[in-house]
């Protein structure tokens, strides 16, 4: 039976996991031995594309066709406040996609997100395949439990962009808890907190672990909050400081950031253990006499600290809220555990903490548990592991526009998926002929805050003064998250339906633009291209076909 | 689909028949199929082609013209509508990395051998194999439908299968059960969008049966609603209070054989030797995989004996010791009270343990002293219904069962009979895709 991987498309880094033969999760290694690839794509001038380490590596010398952090600008607009922040400070430019989307552009072609995604997929994949022995079309993929319909659809089309039936989108610190759980002895039930920060993103879940029932109680977060948020403050300063001193803006510069920014990072990485580091870059830029600028710099980690401690206070509301969606208090949590590399910040650890007032697990390697989660969960959807289920929530409000602009809520945020809601209402005119209802999905009060997902429209309503007639909507969000709407009116009976395809960003037709132009380059020699127009020439196989008529259908 | 379209299901077993088929069908955009009774030409077509990886991508096509060939024998030619490019981007993406992965093992191993007519591999197995799948998938999903059906009925305490006495923790562990059981996940393996809906129609009831009754505040409510005071007498529960039979009124003990009788309701029971008893009728409302019995309109030509052993669709019955119950002489408490002084808790007590004789004799005479009162007429519905449970006519149980809730909505005990049995029916079901799809249960 062939195995369904387990992929943690992270921000900075990715990771592959299976089960093995035993039902434990194993983190497969790339050739190099490497058990996480960084999530960096590189073009050279010739378009020659290199994914992982080697694309890393040529962050400084070809900066601006290095390409990381897509996953904060995957099915996201260009106008978003996180996302023109990135922007700002990012070596590689991005632009705007006609439909508004944060896109890049690489060698003056410009490139969705979606497809730097998929070829960082797709390496995963193949580390999969090497490591397998076998070819691999199927993987369960994680996100950020807050991502909403539009960032899952547009990581699922990575998938598809990437050869891969992702079978399920599952949220990162259910993996977390999965991995976490999956082998710990059941000792009654538990209640736990996954505090998840990760290079760009930040989660928090509330779970219950109950003899292999993973519930999820609450979840929050903030899409656009993660360790990089804490390297771009320290980035920030440095040049500024340089700016200060040498009026030169390293900002124009992309190779000069793109090596303070390494130096940054690991400068930060060095600061979670230590409390001084030095960034030494010679020949860093040269000043406007011509003359070299070679930056050499001791920083404290109280430094790094105070730049940063805004950040920390970010973590705190979304921490508070969930607990309150969960109706807990946080001396009820039992045990925190900590996903994301930018959980080993010493003033990260102290925030959660202060919060939970507990001394946060460590027993996780935190860059690989959601890997490890994701080959879980697919051992869970395979029929592999059958003493354990996970359920999980919806993780943002789901309603309709009532009036001008309010917002009423059908589906509670943090609702048990699959989750069936009606709520029933009335028409605001006299003889009104239809109502259009709009569904959106957020947390805001205010309809035009919070994301549009489609809309559905029911006529012919019977005549009768403003509130008379009644309908009733009904949504229903099914496992995988998809949203299906029946609007009746309650005299005649009178509904339509609709199942909402999120989109991702990019249409059907885009998509397979970018597939057609991927098996172009790819080497398929082997195989005839299918010409979906063809159907001149018969051939008849060897293969014995069975057939029976089905009536069911 | 139109009715009167066919659906294939074609399993590649191996990424080589992939392969083949991709080079001789798919890239032509046609496909031949083999058939003794060709359907006609325009027939609708929908191949649901199953990769080596367990991937499924759906193919339609229309019949376009019969052929006989003389090497194949007769069969037709499908023309196939436009592949999805996301799909054949899927194949051809999975068979580069495949000949990559053969191509590395090859020079490695040196020795592997590569089978020159990979073609004519397995092909007929796991095609006879998708057909009985999709045959098991249907009917899994019609006994899902009527498990919906049933657990609509009850309330949220049966339909966790708690008493009413139940704390917190019972209710919870009950809900576990039943999530590792009905979760749409336990299904995602199965390629019928069908079961994983009816199964999140179940799961949500159950769902909604927990939030009801979860917490102490919402259960005395409810409770209240019932007009119930939580009282160890109204229905047995397994955990509180141990009856002294060992058959706990909802959870029967999984037993692998699915029409056996209600395990033992009395104390002493007497054993048969395993003859051969008739083979239980098939309820209609969940029918019974019994796709042997049942040959199903096919255009197959099956070439030779079958290829491999159809799978047993039925753990048979006859094969096992069969305990048999209220027909048989048994010791029977001494003295029982007259019939027509009894009142409910005593009859209650008489179908705890299982002297479903004797109840049904009282419901009988309590009917016919109180023809207005349902509860005697349901109370013999549901008595007739026990006595062809254990019988193992299940299609006469059911139908009993239905009456005794027809008569009197409120008989808990027919209710939970009924839900039960339906339980029992999906979990057959269950087991038997399982099974066919070489998955331990």
């Amino acid at each position: 039976m062939s195995r369904i991987i387990g992929i943690d498309l992270g921000t900075t880094n990715s990771c592959v996991a299976v089960l093995d033969d035993r039902g434990q999760p194993e983190i497969l290694a790339g050739a190099d031995g490497e058990r996480t690839t960084p999530s960096w794509v590189s073009w050279t001038p010739q378009n020659q594309v290199s994914v992982g380490i080697r694309a890393r590596r040529q962050g400084v010398t070809n900066a601006a066709a290095t390409v990381f952090g897509a996953k904060r600008l995957i099915g996201r607009k260009v106008n978003a406040d996180d996302v023109s922040w990135f922007a700002r400070l990012a070596p590689f430019r991005i632009v705007a996609a006609p439909n508004g989307d944060a896109w890049v552009r690489v060698n003056g072609q410009p490139i969705s997100p979606q497809e730097i995604a998929a070829h960082v997929l797709r390496r995963m994949r193949a580390i999969a395949e090497e490591a397998l022995g076998e070819p691999v079309t199927r993987a369960v993929v994680t996100v950020p439990a807050y991502f909403d319909d539009a960032q899952r659809q547009a990581t699922r089309d990575a998938g598809t962009i990437a050869g891969l039936d992702i079978i399920r989108i599952l949220n990162e610190p259910t993996a977390a808890a999965l991995a976490y759980g999956a082998h710990r002895a059941s000792s009654g039930r538990r209640v736990i907190a996954v505090f998840d920060l990760g290079g760009g993103t930040f989660d928090i879940s509330i779970m219950s672990v109950d003899n292999g029932i993973f519930e999820v109680l609450a979840t929050g977060g903030d899409t656009a909050l993660g360790g990089e948020d804490w390297d771009r403050r320290f980035l920030e300063r440095l040049v500024d400081e340089i700016f200060d001193k040498h009026r030169v803006d390293l900002t124009t510069i992309p190779m000069a950031i793109s090596r303070l920014r390494e130096a940054c990072e690991e400068a930060k990485k060095q600061l979670s253990t230590q409390n001084e580091a030095t960034i030494a870059l010679p020949f860093l830029a040269n000043d406007h006499s011509g003359a070299p600028i070679n930056y050499d710099r001791t920083v404290t980690r109280e430094h790094v600290e105070g730049l940063t401690k805004d950040l920390l206070d970010r973590l705190e509301a979304p921490c508070l809220r969930a607990l309150a969606d969960a109706g807990l208090a946080a001396n009820q949590v039992e045990e925190v555990l900590l996903v994301g590399g930018m959980t080993r910040w010493p003033a990260v650890q102290a925030t959660v903490e202060r919060i939970y007032k507990r001394k946060p697990s460590k027993g996780a390697n935190p860059d690989e548990v959601v890997a490890a989660g994701a080959a879980a969960y697919a051992g869970i959807l395979s029929g592999d592991a059958d003493d354990a289920a996970l359920l999980d929530v919806t993780p943002h409000d789901i309603g309709i526009r009532v009036g001008d602009s309010q917002f009423a809520v059908v589906v509670p945020r943090n609702s048990m998926l699959p989750v069936r809601a009606r709520r029933v209402f009335a028409t605001t005119a006299e003889n009104q002929k239809f109502v259009s209802i709009e569904l959106y999905q957020g947390e805001s009060t205010e309809v035009a805050k919070n994301r549009k997902l489609g809309q559905i429209t029911l006529d012919d309503l019977p005549p009768g003064p403003p509130g008379s007639v009644r309908v009733e909507l009904v949504i229903t969000v099914d496992v995988e998250s998809l949203l299906s709407v029946v609007a009746r009116e309650s005299k005649t009976g009178r509904q339509t339906t609709v199942t909402i395809r999120p989109s991702g960003g990019l249409s059907a037709r885009e998509i397979v633009e970018i597939i057609a132009r991927r098996r172009e380059e790819t080497s398929v020699a082997n195989f005839p291209p299918i010409d979906p127009n063809s159907g001149g020439v018969r051939v008849t196989t060897r293969e014995h076909m069975v057939a029976k008529p089905d009536d069911e259908e | 689909m139109a009715a009167g379209a066919l659906s294939i299901k074609l399993r590649c077993a191996s990424w080589q028949q992939l392969s083949t088929i991709y080079r001789r069908d798919l890239s032509r955009g046609a496909m031949f199929l083999k058939a003794s009774t060709p359907p006609t030409v325009g027939t609708e077509v929908r191949i649901d082609l199953t990769l080596p990886s367990d991937t499924v991508i759906t193919l339609t096509g229309v019949v376009e013209k019969h052929v006989v060939d003389p090497a194949r024998g007769s069969g037709v030619e499908l023309r196939l509508a436009p592949i999805p490019e996301s799909s054949v981007w899927l194949i051809e993406s999975a068979l580069a990395s495949e000949s990559k992965v053969r191509a590395k093992t090859d020079a490695v191993g040196g020795a592997v051998p590569v089978s020159t007519t990979p073609q004519q591999t397995g092909v007929i197995g796991s095609l006879t194999d998708g057909e009985d799948v999709a045959l098991a998938e249907r009917e899994l999903v019609a006994a899902l439908g009527s498990e919906v059906e049933s657990l609509k009925k009850l309330n949220p305490f049966l339909v966790l299968g708690v008493g009413y006495e139940a704390a917190d923790a019972d209710v919870r562990a009950a809900f576990g059960e039943l999530t590792k059981r009905y979760h749409p996940d336990r299904f995602a393996r199965y390629q019928s969008t069908d079961l994983r809906q009816t199964a999140a129609e179940i799961f949500i009831l159950i769902r909604d049966a927990y939030r009801k009754i979860g917490d102490e505040v919402s259960r005395a409510q409810v409770l209240q609603q019932l007009g119930r005071t939580p009282s160890p007498r109204a229905v047995p529960n397994p955990r509180a209070t141990p009856p002294p039979v060992p058959r706990p009124p909802i959870k029967r003990p999984p037993t692998a054989d699915p029409s056996a009788p209600p395990v033992a309701r009395t104390g002493p029971v007497a054993t048969i030797p395993s003859h051969q008893p008739e083979r239980p009728t098939p309820n209609p409302t969940v029918p019974l995989p019994n796709s042997q019995s049942q040959p199903v309109p096919s255009i197959r030509e099956q070439p030779g004996p079958p290829a491999r052993p159809t799978p047993k669709p039925q753990m048979p019955p006859e094969q096992r010791p069969v305990p048999n119950l209220q027909t048989e002489r048994r010791p029977v408490l001494a003295s029982p009270p007259p019939l027509d002084s009894l009142d409910p808790s005593q009859l209650d007590d008489m179908l705890d343990s299982g002297r479903i004789d004797d109840a049904l004799a009282a419901f009988k005479v309590l009917s016919k002293k109180q023809p207005t009162d349902r509860t005697f007429r349901a109370g013999i519905e549901l008595c007739e219904g026990l006595r062809s449970l254990a019988q193992r006519d299940r299609l006469e149980a059911a139908q009993r069962f239905e009456a005794a809730l027809e008569i009197d909505p409120s008989n808990e005990r027919a209710a939970r009979e009924l839900a039960e049995m339906r339980r029992q029916a999906t979990n057959e079901r269950k087991g038997l895709l399982s099974r066919l799809m070489g998955k331990k249960e």
